[in-house]
This record gives structure tokens, sequence and C-alpha cells, in this order.
């Protein structure tokens, strides 16, 4: 019963960790976006460098993600 | 390792009265990258004064710009191309002169046109608010006891006129706007104007005609229409002498740039009263074939190699002000120079440093193409990026068709070799698919797929993006830890080259350490944590340790110039090596788009199962097209995410991760004098550097 709800707490966990890292991206990409698109109405040519600044974050989610897979091996190997 | 070009430093000397050939042979040479002179830095030479052609060819390029934008040409028009001598022979004839007479006087035809027809607009709209009124126009004036005015009015002022002597006419409209005229005394215009204008009311000028407003307003359209049918001939007229002109104006425009561009170098280089000094980077290889071609050409000019610069930065930074650069030279063959715009995106790199760009030639298509790992967008792909650079010339779509064809080719060998999969299809069939996976093998019956796959993919099916996580993940951090192994290793070299390799050892050897030991620190722990039931943390002590004490020898050498640093940087390594997992990471949401649309779409389609493929006897129905078109649809979705995805993400790899480990930028760019024509042409050959 107690690994059972381990378990499921492993899996909330990864969840969460996908999900979180989803939002906190999300909030750093809306800074950077608002930003780029000001500076590109500025500067047409500033638009390959925007597009860069734009992705940035997205690594926090990916972070998130393999944290998330991690916790799934790890739940795998338990059962 | 891909360094730009060696630079050499010349200086050209010669005499002033034959500074305009030797102008012109440093054109024609097209390798010279010219020093400018700076005021002070040798006090018997100064700034030079523009060759006495150039005022002229500026104030005729001038009038030839202004004409162009009249006119409406554009720079990158296609005009018929010119001899040079004949562009040069109609200009110094006047043609320009002759042109512009010609041209302004019908531009200042149409100007009084437009006028005109504005004038009459503006009486028209009058004498349509006059026609409402029923007093001929010219009874509004002559009177000497009596004044008269006439507007638009909101509220209707009668009521409180009632008190004067006066005379009222007016027209009051839901539709049109109210219009009062009125008659009254002088005496009282005081006060009937402060009425009106309590009432909101407007004045209208009365337009010097005669008659009835409405007959007035009837001349106004013939007017009006008149100088419209004018207007249009002016228009036509306009177009006939654009057609006349078009290709000389061009041509002159590029010829009088040239002739400017020319006549203003004595003002970048050092003159004394009878000799000129042009000091110029030119590459290394080019030097001897540079001064013997100069020196031959011109009379009375000599050429002395000064230096060829090395990449020590103590050279440059013994050098003079003006002469500290050198100029950045890409030194890539045919197919790394497209690579060439992303490290111009981030900088141009410096004379003493790697250009990045064949580094980013190997790996971002590699990239790009192990995210995407497809046959079905691999194909499409190859094909876009092989028709842009046949067909584009436009420096951004050239960078982007290059990615696409190399990474799509790259994509087409992940795809087939090693994922076996075509538009998130496998070809194979295998016990690891989910229960709602299509694979090609089942949906077309193709029973042989297994043996010819056998033996090329992994497994018989190959790796799948959903199932294989771990392998795909485990293989991505080990791409990432190759990766920025040669970022430190580029960077151990660069501050080599500059500084020597005691001194990048130093700085530099430090990280490679730190580097490796990290990664074995990190591999242990990741054993112990995730396969607890397999490893002891006896079997990864050897790694740990040894890491540990590598990271060790990183802080203490780096401690000393980094300070904390040294230590604080180790979480930012490990971030770096995750970051990799993106590789996997986007492939794993395109091949789970991909599943979920061919689920959708594939599903509406009647007689295809899962396990059975098509089943021959089901009838034929329109949810069949429906499905069909859905299929396409969603999956030239997921082509299109691709191209953002994969390759913002394989780009931003890198510039955050390898470039930030050891490019610097911020170095000049090499451009020579050279003149481009595009719209003349000159007997002369011009050599390409």
């Amino acid at each position: 019963m107690a690994e059972g709800i381990g378990i499921g707490l492993i899996a909330i966990g990864a969840g969460l960790a996908v999900g979180l890292t989803g939002l906190g991206a999300g909030m750093a990409e809306k800074d950077v976006g608002a930003a780029a698109v000001g500076a590109i109405t500025e500067d047409q040519s500033l638009f390959g460098k925007a597009m860069i600044f734009m992705v940035l974050p997205e690594t926090i989610v990916i972070f998130g993600l393999v944290i998330a897979i991690l916790g799934i091996f790890v739940m795998a190997n338990t059962i | 390792m891909s360094l730009p070009e060696s630079m050499s430093r010349i200086v050209i000397v010669g005499a002033k009265s034959h500074i305009d050939e030797a102008i012109e042979a440093i054109f024609d040479e097209g390798a010279i990258h010219l020093i400018d002179h700076t005021v002070g830095a040798d006090e018997d030479l100064s700034l030079g004064t523009p060759r006495p052609y150039s005022s002229k060819a500026s104030e005729r390029l001038l009038k030839v710009r202004a004409m162009e934008k009249g006119l409406g040409i554009a720079k990158n028009d296609k005009t018929q191309v010119l001899s040079e001598e004949e562009v040069k022979s109609q200009i110094s004839s006047d043609s320009v002169e002759l042109v512009e007479a010609e041209i302004t006087a019908v531009f200042d035809k149409r100007n009084d046109l437009n006028q005109r027809i504005t004038e009459l607009n503006a009486t028209k709209r009058n004498l349509e608010l006059l026609s409402d009124i029923p007093i001929d126009i010219e009874l509004y004036s002559g009177y000497r006891s009596i004044f008269s005015t006439v507007g638009t009015i909101v509220e209707d002022p009668t009521a409180a006129l009632s008190g004067v002597d006066c005379e009222i006419f007016s027209s009051f409209d839901k539709k049109k706007s109210n219009v009062i005229a009125v008659f009254a005394k002088v005496a009282d215009k005081d006060k009937v104007q402060s009425v009106l204008s309590e009432h909101g009311f407007s004045e209208i000028s009365v337009p010097n005609e005669a008659g009835s407003a409405a007959s007035a307003l009837t001349r106004t359209d013939r007017e009006i229409e008149a100088a419209q049918t004018e207007q249009e001939n002016v228009s036509k007229e306009l177009e006939s002498l654009l057609e006349k002109h078009r290709n000389f104006l061009s041509a002159s425009d590029e010829q009088l740039s040239i002739e400017v561009q020319k006549g203003e170098i004595p003002v970048r280089i050092a003159n004394s009263e009878y000799t000129f000094v042009i000091d110029a980077w030119v590459p290394t290889a080019k030097v001897d074939a540079v001064k013997a071609d100069v020196e031959s050409k011109v009379e009375g000019v000599y050429v002395e190699v000064q230096e060829t610069r090395g990449r020590k930065m103590k050279e440059s930074e013994e050098a003079e002000q003006r002469f500290k650069d050198a100029p950045t030279k890409f030194n890539n063959g045919v197919v790394v120079k497209e690579f060439e715009y992303p490290t111009k995106l981030v900088s141009v790199p410096k004379y003493q440093e790697i250009d990045p760009s064949i580094l980013i030639a190997i790996f971002l298509p590699l990239f790009f193409g192990l995210m995407v790992g497809d046959v079905g967008y691999a194909i499409p792909f190859i094909i876009l990026g092989a028709y842009g650079l046949k067909v584009t010339h436009h420096k951004d779509w050239r960078a982007i068709a290059t990615v696409l064809f190399f990474g799509g080719i790259w994509a087409f060998i992940f795809g087939f070799f090693f994922f076996g999969e075509c538009l998130g299809m496998h070809f194979v069939s295998s016990h690891h698919m989910l229960g709602v996976e299509y694979s090609w093998q089942a949906l077309l019956g193709l029973e042989n797929l297994p043996a010819i796959f056998d033996g090329i993919l992994y497994g018989g099916s190959g790796v799948g993006k959903l199932f294989h996580v771990g392998l795909l993940l485990k293989l991505s951090v080990y791409i990432g830890i190759v990766h920025l192994m040669i970022g430190y290793f580029c960077a151990l070299y660069n501050k080599h080259i500059q500084y020597g390799f005691v001194h990048a050892f130093k700085e530099k050897g430090g990280w490679i350490f730190g580097f490796i030991g990290l990664v074995l620190v990190c591999y242990g722990l990741a054993m112990v944590l995730i396969y607890s039931s397999t490893y002891s943390f006896g079997d990864v002590l050897p790694f740990i340790a040894i890491g540990a004490v590598l990271i060790v020898i990183e802080i203490v050498m780096n401690i000393k110039h980094e300070g904390i640093q040294a230590v604080l940087e180790l979480p930012g390594i490990v971030g770096n090596i995750l970051s990799y997992t993106r590789l996997a990471a986007i492939g794993m949401s395109k091949a789970g788009m991909a599943l979920a649309f061919n689920y959708i779409a594939l599903g509406m389609v009647a007689g295809v199962e899962i396990s059975n493929g098509v089943v021959s006897n089901a009838a034929f129905n329109i949810m069949d097209i429906i499905g069909l078109l859905l299929f396409s649809f969603l999956h030239l979705m997921i082509w299109t995410l691709a191209i953002l995805s994969a390759g913002l993400h394989g780009l931003r790899l890198q510039f955050v991760e390898l470039m930030a480990k050891f490019f610097e930028g911020g170095g000049v760019e090499y451009t020579p004098l050279k003149i481009k024509r595009m719209k003349t042409t000159s007997n002369k050959t011009i050599k390409e550097v």
C-alpha cells in the first residue's frame, strides 16, 4: 500500500515537473516576446536574434521534462 | 582549424598627379581593404579633398535619385544593361540635365493639376451647400448698407434673431448639413454674428460665380472632369517618360554612385602637398600580385608590404590604433560559406579566433535531422531546400534553404536507418508499439518489410521516439558532451594562438578538467540513483572519485583568476549538458503529435484497421476523403512546426551552448574596395577575390 502511494507521488511529481516548468517558461517568454516584438518594430534586421532569444527560456521546460522522465524511470524500476 | 584568412598590411605611396589612375587600379584589384587615415596620425600628412569630378557627380546623382523616386523606379527593377562608355558619354553630354528638364516640366504640370482639382472639389462642396438656398450667387455680395453671411449651422437661430432686422434663408435637412444665409444691416453685424456662433455656425466662402448655385455646380463638375482627363493624360505622359528613361536613369544612378565613391577616396587617405599615402589590408596570398599589378599599372606609385599580421594578441596590441584590428576574411568552402550567415547573426569573428561557421555547418543540420528524424518530412525538406538554394539570392532565405537542405538529408538518414519512420508511422510493426499506433507494414499489408529492414534498424523496427526514451535521452546527452568538449578545445586553441600554450592551458585547461570531472561524477550519480537495483555505490565509486579529483584540479586552477565563479559555474555546465536533451524531447513531441493525428485521421477512413491495415471490401465514402484531407493537413502542420522548433533549437544549441564556450566576436569584416555593376557593363575584367 505504502509503495503504491509512493509510485503515485512520483507520477504526480513528474506531472508537476513538466507543468510548473511550462508555466515558468511561459512567464519568461512573455517578457522576452514583448521586448522582441518591440525591438523588431524598431529594426527589422533584429528578427533573427529576437527569434533566438524567444526560444531561450524553453530550456526550462526541457529540464522539467528530463526530471519527469527520470522520475518515471525510477518509478518503473520500483514496480 | 578554420581561422580567418591571413592578412598583410601594405602602404601605397604615389604622386598626386597619378591619384586617379591609382584609385582606378585599387578598385580594379578588388582585394584592397582601405584603412581610414586619422587626423593627427602623422604631422606632415592630412586628409585630402574629394576629386574635382566628384561634386558634379554627386549633384547629378541627387537629381537622378529624385527623378527615380518621382517616377517610382526601384533599385531592383529589371532594366536593360548599358555599357559604361555609353552611360559616361551620355552623362558628360548633359543628358541628366536634359532628362531632368523634361521630367520636371511634367511633374510641375501634374502638381498644378492636382492643386486645381483640390480647389475645384472645395468649390463644389460649397456650391452643393449653397444650392439648397434659392438665391443667385452674385446676390450674396455688392451691398453698401447690408452685409450677408452664409454657412452651415447646428440649431435654428430664427427665434434668437427675431429682434434683429434681417432676412433669413435657411434649409434644414436631417440627411445633409443645415444651411443658412442671413442678410442684415451692417450696424447689426456683431450681434448677428454672435447669435449665429452660439448656434454652431460655420461660415462658407461664396465662390466667385454668377447665376444659380445649381448651374454653377454643373459648370464646376464639368471643369473637374476636364481637369481629371488632363491628369490622366499627364499620367500617361509620365509613364511614357518612365519607359523612355528607365534604363538611362538606372544605369546613370549606378555609374554616378561609382564615380562618387571613387571621387571620395582622397578624403579617407593621407595626403601631403604632392603625394598621397594609402594604408590598406590585403590577403597575404594576394599581396605579391597586388603589389606587382598596382606598380605596373600606375606610373610613379610604390607599394610596400609593411607586415603580415600574426594571430598573437601582442602584435595587434602593440600596433598603432588604426592598425590594431586586421579585418576578418572568412576562409570557407562553397558549402560552409552558406553557414557564415548564422555566425554573423551573432558577430563577425575576430581575426585571431576560430570561425565557428564550420562547426555550425556540421552540427546544425545534424541536430536538425536528429530532431526531425522522419523520412516523410525529410523529403519535402530536401526538395524545398534544393529549390530555395537554386532560386533565391536573398541571404536570409538562402540561410534557411541551406539548413533545410542539409538538415533534410540528415533527417532522411536518421528517419530511414535509425528511427525507421515515415509520417510518424514505423515501417515495421513491433511489439513495443502502443495500441493506437499504425505501421506501414500493417497499413499496406507489406509482409516483406521486416525482412528488408532486418539488420538495418535497431531491434528490427527502429528506435521508437516514444518508447526508447531512455536511449534517446542518453544519446542526446552524449552528443552534448562531445559538442561541448569541442567548444572547450576551441577555446583552448583560440587562447593558444593568441597568447601561447602555457597561458591557454592556465586559462582554459582548468575548465576542460572540470568538465570531464563533472561528467564522470554525474555519470556515477545517475547510475546509482536511476538504476539503484543494478548498481551499488561501490560500483560507481571510481567514476565519482576521479571526477571529484578533476573538479578539485579545476577549482585550484581557476580560483585565482576566476574567483568564486570557478565553483559557481559548475552547475551551469550540468545545465548546458542537459540542455541537449531537447534533441530527444523535440523528436518526442513531434512523434506524439503524429501519433495522435494518425489515429484521428486514419481512424476516419473506413476500411483501415490498426492491426489489419486496408480492408478491401469496405465501401468508399465521403468520410474517407475528409480523413485523407485531414491527414495531409495535420502532417503539414507538424512539418511546418518542425522548421521552427527543430531549426531554432538546433541553432540555439550552437549559439548558446557551443559558441558561448569560445567565441568572442567583434571583428571587423573584410570589405575590399570594388565595383559591383548590375545595370552597366564595363569592358574591364574585374577580378574576384
